[in-house]
């Protein structure tokens, strides 16, 4: 286990340090003068080349990584004009556009993209697993096809469709919903669930399809298999077959599948942020990206990074632990 | 002026979202008046006010924000030494002193510019407003940590050119603004600018306590001068929160009437939600605006059949106008017969609907917008009707010596829905197609776009665009884009035909030296009428904005300076 | 992704021996209904999309030909007409603001769309066979070095990945190519870790090793004893990954670095369809039902190639259905 521990967290370690890299050869090839976008297009060249220094723009891509790296592992300081900005160790830099630390901007953003992830995540749970179960018990139902049709179509259209279709039918027609708006939750409760609840409901249609088969297939499998036969020999029902079971097959894949969705749906609700307003860490990329705040945009992909890795060991363990068979590697 | 491009526009006050609009209403008729769907009863304070943006408030710093005439968000907080005219139409074009006493006082060749404070003038903590401090605030616009505002002060003020700002000339100060005593204060410029009682309405003419100046973070609570000060600014204005300034004093602010009590503005909405909140009007909704976002072509089809929600739909019209820009040291745009040939072969009427209709948008011939304050002077050098004239295109192409047609490349920019983007480029494609000139599409992503069309050694030869006002006259809507001293070769140019005619020059010169802005109006729209001949552009079309306000929304005021509602002139009560 | 995981999500697990042969494979495909109605309407789609041109020739419309004529310019370019303007020379209505025929539009999105989705598909499995057939039999440290790799591409967003290719690739590439170079780099992941893990655990087989042990390289063990057997997971996997790679384009069409106009596509028919909900419906639900109806064939289809290449799927399903007999006759038994 601690091999196993410490093999991953080094896997880590390179993963992100790799992804820093990348982010940087990608906008350092990328089109778009930064100091003239970060000074206004009214700048005169002399202007933009007093940003270019300050923003340290003119130094060899290699300095300005190795610039990076120091302030990751010691922290560095910036000058505000009438004083001096410290960011502490780990530092992402200081965003270009906003001036602050961009550890600072993702503190802020990430308990919006947490409250996001994991209300979807127990609405795609339930909606996969549910009629995934259904779909293995009573085949060919009306409800289980309504339920299957219903993840299909999460599946095959857009979330800028659905949510907005939602968003027109709960909110606007009905009037039955708020309109989706992120409120702490600290600051109350009720407000953060029911403004997040239509997002929730996005992302879950998108996923659940995926589960609704994972559970499926694995129900059907455990069904076929030698000791489920003798359970039914003895006389047990179809029911708690099925309930206690094959359900138990299906777990460790579907917890171990959502780990790892849920990692990576902290930067990829790119799409459900924008259209709903949530201001989380998939809109702060998109916005980053077209302002070509490099600090942020490396901020944000390391973020994410971390999730996917972290998300992926997650899985890994528990996978293992559910089944005996795997062994951790 | 400033072009619309996403990064000048966030910093825009008046942040004019690009999805555009245009009705077929002249100017003197803009909708203010019939907005505002229950305008019973007299407007009174109290309430909470909501703004709904989509771009949010970024930069709210008066150094670093680009406004034309203040903003309107900001405007709640930064007096400046003028402002703009808080009236509807024509005659909110007007400029009006603010914090100053009049407008002004300029000398014979107005390069010396004087003035004067109101008494009684105090910020949010109760101290007194001087003179220094808006020394001091235009100073900080210098620095290079500070920047993003409009070019003007930089480019008039006698050694603005070399200035560096305030934390870096080492206390001494930029000695082209004098401060004889706390209640005066004095320009000097380089040149005669008639029209530098415009320019004082930005918010870089807002004054700033030296003492409470904390560089880049200053924007998360800038000192208030205004009716409302800040007590929250959430992530780079993502979120802000206005609360009344106690010590604003109503008896010198002739402009700002402040109804609500605190105003909430919320940003990063995506547009189609904000037209839904707005028309559903539920809960807080039912006391909500938005400066930023227009009624989508697919909005309005729906709007046009609800009564009671078209009574809740302002019109304005704002200083702008969209064009086709060529580079005539490009072939075969170096041949006046080409560009000519293009100009008869535009389908404007194709061109409106790609941004949206005649409800959004206004065909036009004329470079400056069809507006009196602008000096609109009306002419159709190359006549094209509403859907081209593709025989006379055909006709000059061929004396052109290009009878078989032409190949060309318009470049764009990728931008989704916007004036400049890939809707606008099909719908020309597909119109000048018929003239038999086949057009390649160059699509670019937006800051790649800009850079590409701003620098003179990249420049393409056809390409979209579009510039809008600074302020409503014609000085910094022609000047930058055909006066051949503005070409920058190193940097961001605006030029973008490399127009550098002597006669043009001398006549920006010479119109600038007037300070009868009534009499500078029709020389600017004269000088319009002349360069257009050159056809090193075509204009397409002016938009114009309609935008939903929530039911409980009283004393809708628009005018034709920003085309948006004033958010100082609104009332919940 | 776990790999692990993965496999058991396509059925890697039960990849126990080589595939049977072809002909009992279209037997059991044949004999599932669903599959075959599923997998004719698919035929038709691909058909439609093929037969853009003649369709449209026969419809007598442009796809990228404007008639602002037939929308009404005020009422910000909605079609005029019902039903999004359906007549005898627009069969499916126009598009609004621009007039241009929808039904000549969509032909022609499925060209771009379906092929998209598919090349993409298509170096998507390579890629994902090859890499991970390299780390399952290439040692550890090819392992390491690929299993790494894999995670960043995972991990790099589909913006940063979409924006740097943009950048990189001169714009004298037909953005098609280009686009479906972004999805296969975005989805081969996938593919590489399944492929991976079912090879490690067929490594270990009895007929594997046979083979290993009576001298057989590497490549010939890769060739003929693990790509047969791993045909199943990779084929049902794939399937999935065509309606998942029209979402992405779709998805980068929204972000702006999609298609390039005028050319159709059904993802940049949504992204522009969609705030026109209600004001014209048909524009959005034409693409919307045109891409379901893609993914729920696909769906059908991927399912019913699954259960054919599994030997033991024909009887689990036998199994299901009987167990429910027994169960209500062992009920009507107990009353």
């Amino acid at each position: 286990m601690t091999g196993f521990l410490l093999r991953r967290l080094g896997g880590a370690v390179f993963v992100l340090l790799a992804l820093s890299v990348v982010v940087y050869l990608v906008f350092y090839a990328a089109p778009g003068n930064v100091a003239q976008i970060v000074c206004g297009e009214r700048c005169s060249p002399a202007q933009v080349a007093q940003v270019h220094d300050r923003l340290q723009l003119g130094d060899p891509i290699y300095v300005q990584y190795w610039h990076f790296l120091q302030g990751l592992f010691a922290g560095r300081d910036f000058s505000s004009g009438v004083g001096v900005v410290h960011c502490d160790a780990p530092c992402l830099g200081l965003s270009y556009r906003q001036d602050s630390p961009v550890t600072d901007i993702l503190v802020n953003k990430l308990p919006v993209t947490g409250s996001l992830v994991i209300g979807a995540f127990v609405l795609w749970i339930l909606l996969g697993v549910g009629t995934g179960l259904l779909s293995a018990w009573k085949r060919g139902g009306a409800i289980e096809r309504t339920l299957t049709g219903l993840t299909l179509i999460g599946f095959s259209t857009p979330v800028f469709v659905i949510g907005l279709v939602l968003i027109i039918v709960f909110c606007s027609t009905l009037g039955w919903l708020p309109f989706p708006q992120y409120t702490p939750f600290s600051d109350n409760p009720e407000q953060w669930f029911w403004g997040l609840l239509l997002p929730w409901i996005s992302l879950a249609l998108i996923e659940s399809a995926k589960y609704a088969r994972l559970v499926r297939s694995s129900m059907l499998e455990t069904l076929a298999e030698d000791h489920v036969r003798t359970f039914r020999a003895y006389g047990l029902t179809e029911r708690a077959i099925v309930g206690k079971h094959a359900l138990r097959g299906a777990v460790a894949p579907v917890i171990a599948l959502s780990a790892l969705d849920a990692g990576s749906m902290f930067g990829g609700a790119v799409l459900t942020e924008s259209l709903f307003g949530i201001q989380g860490i998939g809109k702060l990329l998109v916005d980053s990206v077209r302002q070509v705040d490099l600090p942020v945009v490396v901020g944000v992909v390391m973020t994410t990074g971390f999730f996917v890795v972290l998300a992926n060991a997650v899985a890994d363990a528990l996978y293992a632990m559910a089944d005996r068979r795997v062994v951790l590697q | 002026m400033r072009q619309m491009s996403g990064n000048v526009a966030r910093a825009a006050a008046i942040a004019v979202v690009l999805a555009v609009g245009a009705v077929a209403c002249g100017p003197d008729d803009s909708g203010a008046k019939n907005a505002g769907g229950s305008s019973d009863g007299k407007p009174q304070k109290g309430g909470t006010l909501s703004v709904l943006n989509n771009e949010p408030q970024t930069d709210f710093d008066p150094a670093r924000l680009y406004t034309s005439g203040g903003g309107n968000v900001p405007s709640l907080v930064f007096r400046t030494l003028t402002t703009r005219n808080r009236e509807a139409g024509a005659e909110g074009t007007k400029v009006v002193p603010d914090l100053a006493t009049d407008t002004g006082k300029p000398n014979a060749d107005a390069t010396v510019w004087t003035y004067t404070l109101k008494d009684g003038l105090k910020y949010e903590d109760g101290s007194p407003i001087t003179t220094a401090d808006i020394k001091y605030g235009i100073e900080r616009s210098f620095a290079a940590e500070l920047s993003g505002g409009a070019p003007y002060l930089r480019d008039w003020l006698v050694g603005g050119d070399k200035y560096e700002g305030p934390y870096k000339d080492g206390g001494k100060g930029l000695a082209s603004i004098e401060t004889p005593d706390a209640k005066t204060i004095v320009f000097h410029l380089n040149k005669p600018e008639g029209e530098f009682p415009y320019l004082a309405t930005q918010t870089q003419f807002a004054p700033v306590p030296k003492a409470k100046d904390t560089g880049t973070k200053y924007e998360s609570h800038p000192v208030s001068s205004g009716p409302y000060k800040v007590v929250k600014n959430e992530n780079d204005g993502e979120h802000l929160v206005l609360e009344r300034n106690p010590n604003w004093s109503e008896a010198t602010d002739a402009e700002r009437k402040a109804y609500p009590d605190s105003i909430d503005v919320r940003s990063g909405l995506d547009a189609s939600v904000i037209n839904q909140r707005l028309s559903a009007s539920q809960g807080p909704d039912s006391a909500a605006v938005t400066t930023d976002t227009n009624l989508g072509p697919a909005e309005l089809a729906k709007v046009g059949g609800d009564k009671a929600l078209a009574g809740r739909v302002g019109t304005g019209h704002f200083g702008y106008t969209n064009y086709i820009a060529f580079n005539p040291k490009v072939k075969p745009f170096d041949d006046p017969k080409v560009r000519q040939a293009i100009a008869y072969a535009v389908d404007r009427s194709s061109a409106v609907n790609a941004v949206g209709g005649s409800s959004l948008a206004e065909p036009a011939t004329t470079f400056l917008p069809n507006q009196k304050a602008f000096g609109y002077t009306e002419f159709d050098h190359f006549p094209a009707g509403a859907s081209g004239n593709a025989a006379k295109a055909k006709e000059l192409l061929k004396e052109a010596g290009h009878a078989d047609g032409l190949t060309v490349t318009l470049t764009h920019s990728n931008a989704k829905g916007g004036p400049k983007g890939p809707e606008v480029a099909t719908a020309l494609q597909d119109a000048l197609k018929k003239a038999g000139i086949t057009v390649k599409l160059q699509g670019l992503e937006a800051n790649d776009y800009n850079e590409t069309i701003q620098s003179v050694s990249k420049e393409p030869g056809f390409f979209l665009r579009g510039w809008g006002a600074d302020w409503p006259s014609g000085g910094p809507f022609l000047a930058p884009i055909f006066d051949g001293r503005q070409i920058v070769k190193d940097g961001a140019n605006f030029n973008t035909g490399l127009l550098d005619d002597p006669s043009v020059n001398k006549e920006v010169d010479e119109i600038n030296k007037l300070t009868d802005l009534a009499a500078a109006a029709p020389r600017w729209g004269a000088l319009d009428k002349k360069i257009g001949e050159q056809a090193v552009v075509v204009p397409l079309f002016h938009p114009v904005y309609k935008r939903l306000v929530g039911k409980d929304i009283k004393n809708v005021v628009i005018s034709d300076w920003t085309g948006v509602l004033d958010i100082s002139q609104v009332a919940v009560k | 992704m776990s790999e692990a995981l993965l496999a058991s999500q396509a059925g890697a697990a039960q990849v126990a021996a080589p595939a049977s042969g072809a002909r009992q494979f279209w037997r059991r495909l044949r004999a599932q209904r669903a599959v075959t109605v599923a997998a004719v309407v698919f035929a038709l789609l691909v058909f439609v999309a093929l037969a853009a041109p003649l369709l449209t020739a026969l419809e007598g419309q442009d796809p990228n030909a404007f008639h602002p004529a037939l929308v009404d310019s005020a009422a910000g370019g909605v079609p005029k007409g019902s039903f999004g303007g359906i007549s005898g020379d627009h069969w499916l209505g126009v598009e609004p603001q621009t007039g241009r025929d929808l039904f000549a539009r969509l032909v022609y999105g499925a060209r771009v769309s379906l092929g998209v989705a598919f090349i993409a598909t298509l170096v998507q499995v390579f890629i994902g066979v090859s890499l991970g057939l390299l780390a399952a039999l290439g040692g550890r440290w090819a392992d390491q070095v690929i299993s790494r790799f894999t995670d960043v591409v995972v991990a790099l967003p589909l913006l940063v990945i979409g924006l740097g290719l943009i950048a990189i690739v001169p714009d004298s590439v037909p953005r098609p190519v280009l686009i479906t170079a972004v999805i296969a780099v975005v989805g081969w992941s996938g593919t590489s870790k399944i492929v991976r893990s079912s090879a490690l655990s067929l490594k270990s087989l009895d007929y594997v090793s046979a083979a290993r042990l009576s001298g057989w390289g590497r490549l010939a063990v890769a060739r003929r004893e693990l790509l047969p057997a791993l045909a199943a997971p990779v084929i049902t996997y794939g399937v999935l990954l065509v309606p998942a790679n029209v979402s992405i384009e779709a998805a980068l069409s929204f972000l702006g670095v999609g298609i390039k106009p005028p050319t159709p596509s059904w993802g940049q028919m949504l992204t522009d369809a969609n705030t026109w909900y209600q004001s014209a419906p048909t524009y959005l639900l034409l693409p919307a039902g045109f891409l379901f109806v893609t993914v729920l064939s696909l769906t059908v289809v991927g399912e019913g190639v699954r259960t054919a290449l599994d030997p033991r799927a024909a009887s689990r399903l036998k199994v299901g259905v009987k167990s429910r007999k027994d169960a209500k006759s062992r009920k009507e038994a107990s009353k």
